[in-house]
């Protein structure tokens, strides 16, 4: 497929974006930026949460009050934020090897910077760089990519207006090795064919980001050895 | 931040009493600073401002408003910080309120000037588009994404720079209207005047550990310190703004020899980041 409805925007990814944390990343997907930091293993800060034969993985998501084109006051903890760190949450806990660290806390903060559209996708991608730069032991990476349906084209990466233009909006998150799919979610309708060929685009879509995220970590562990002078 | 021993906070102190600091900067060497503007396409200006491991963004946004009918030849500007949990895991949820309250008003005060909005940094008469009945009302946000210590100075640098990057769009007003209609604006998708940031003030916040002062202190020296105050300087070396923070009281010599050094911190800041703006500005015109 190399029509144009089939590319995903341009990505960028930074590793170790916030210094202070064990590990942070930062993704971009098109115009949409999202920082991600994590902080971890740590002693659990609340006591009755934690748990005695796994880690207790926490997640928050935030947008910026600049990051959409209307400036909006924001409050924190609205519905929107929380159910957006709820499903992080539960996507990044699926991935990681929580038997590993007992009675200790992950804390994974998403910073949305500028949204345009796939931030939840954006977020994911940031939040698996951010782990893997913490060094936290996983089972597979976890990415992330929208698709949609307009005109009766399936669209690749939607942006805010294509989002917003009222046609079907997936979001889809793979574990690729594992070939196993730990996030979906859809708005609007469609028809089943349609559906299983909107998300055949979107795996290929997350295979593309993951192709893209090993690269950034395969130049860091490079970046890594040479600095460690081996 | 992980506790420091005693032993830790011992020797933040003695390297500072012997003008030699951890990371090997003298009290009043401040750390790089980076600067990058355009970061935010949605905003009329923005910048990303790095002071070591401090990252800060700041966005301005402007939007049509009616001016206050205390001072109708003047457009309104408010500024609001917010701290992201990335930087720090006690920002989580409202946790970083309190710093976010304290950063913005102390802003306020360096940047604004006093309630009559007398001798602010901003020219708001810029900002009037037809007296008494629109002005631009200019929205700067700032958002603190790693902190290491001074958040104040970086905060400003990034108000600063993200305010050069800001184009206000030109607006026409149509002729003709009278008393207390609304005029017909057209507010121009093409153009845009560039902000006038000359007489915006830097702010240099001086740091006091044990008997000395240092500038631009990282997170574990400020952890050590007794009171720090923060002054804004102008280009002029005029000072537009003080803030004292911390327990401990100063001798009041002592804060004006404070005021002195702040100035002379000041000018090779303004320089340096004048120059940061430029090349950054530079470096974006030719993408």
């Amino acid at each position: 497929m190399s029509s144009k409805e089939t590319w995903m925007r341009q990505i960028r990814a930074e590793i170790g974006v916030v210094a202070k944390a064990d590990g942070s990343a930062m993704f971009e997907m098109g115009n949409t930026k999202v920082v991600a930091a994590v902080y971890g293993p740590r002693e659990v800060q609340n006591r009755s949460q934690q748990l005695n034969a796994n880690a207790l993985v926490r997640c928050e998501y935030t947008m910026a009050n600049f990051s959409t084109g209307d400036r909006m006051r924001k409050l924190k903890g609205d519905r929107r934020s929380t159910e957006i760190s709820l499903v992080i949450r539960q996507t990044m806990e699926e991935c990681i090897l929580t038997n590993l660290m007992p009675r200790s806390q992950i804390d994974i903060f998403v910073q949305v910077v500028q949204a345009d559209g796939g931030t939840l996708s954006a977020c994911i991608n940031a939040a698996t760089l951010a782990l893997a730069n913490a060094g936290i032991p996983m089972r597979d990476i976890v990415t992330s990519c929208s698709a949609g349906y307009l005109n009766s084209t399936p669209l690749l990466d939607l942006n805010y207006i294509e989002d917003s233009a009222g046609g079907a909006d997936v979001t889809l998150g793979i574990m690729p090795k594992l070939d196993k799919v730990t996030l979906l979610q859809m708005d609007a309708k469609l028809s089943l064919d349609t559906f299983e060929n909107v998300m055949q685009l979107a795996i290929e879509g997350c295979k593309a980001v993951a192709d893209y995220i090993r690269e950034i970590l395969l130049e860091n562990t490079k970046q890594l050895q040479y600095r460690r002078g081996t | 931040m992980v506790g420091l021993s005693i032993g830790e906070k011992y020797f933040i102190q003695g390297g500072i009493a012997q003008d030699l600091r951890t990371d090997g900067r003298k009290r009043l060497t401040p750390r790089p600073i980076f600067v990058e503007t355009g970061v935010i396409s949605q905003s009329n200006g923005s910048a990303r401002v790095r002071i070591g491991a401090t990252e800060v963004i700041a966005s301005v946004k402007a939007e049509l408003g009616r001016p206050s009918a205390l001072h109708p030849d003047k457009g309104k500007v408010s500024i609001n910080v917010d701290c992201s949990p990335t930087a720090a895991p006690m920002f989580e949820g409202r946790g970083g309120e309190e710093l976010s309250a304290e950063l913005s008003v102390a802003l306020q005060r360096c940047l604004l000037g006093g309630k009559s909005g007398s001798g602010a940094g901003i020219d708001l008469s810029s900002l009037a588009i037809v007296e008494g009945k629109i002005c631009w009302d200019l929205y700067i946000e700032g958002l603190v994404v790693s902190s290491d210590g001074n958040l104040l100075d970086a905060l400003g640098a990034a108000i600063k720079a993200a305010l050069s990057n800001t184009g206000i769009p030109r607006v026409n007003v149509a002729a003709g209207a009278s008393g207390d209609e609304q005029p017909e604006v057209d507010v121009s998708d093409e153009e845009f005047l560039q902000f006038d940031t000359s007489k915006v003030p830097v702010i240099v916040t001086l740091t006091k550990v044990g008997r000395h002062y240092i500038v631009d202190a990282t997170s574990e020296e400020e952890s050590q310190m007794s009171s720090a105050v923060s002054i804004s300087v102008n280009r002029q070396g005029n000072i537009c703004g003080l803030t004292k923070r911390g327990d401990a009281g100063l001798d009041p010599s002592v804060v004006l020899d404070m005021i002195s050094v702040a100035q002379s911190v000041s000018e090779r800041l303004i320089n340096t980041l004048d120059s940061q703006i430029a090349a950054a500005e530079a470096g974006e015109d030719e993408l």
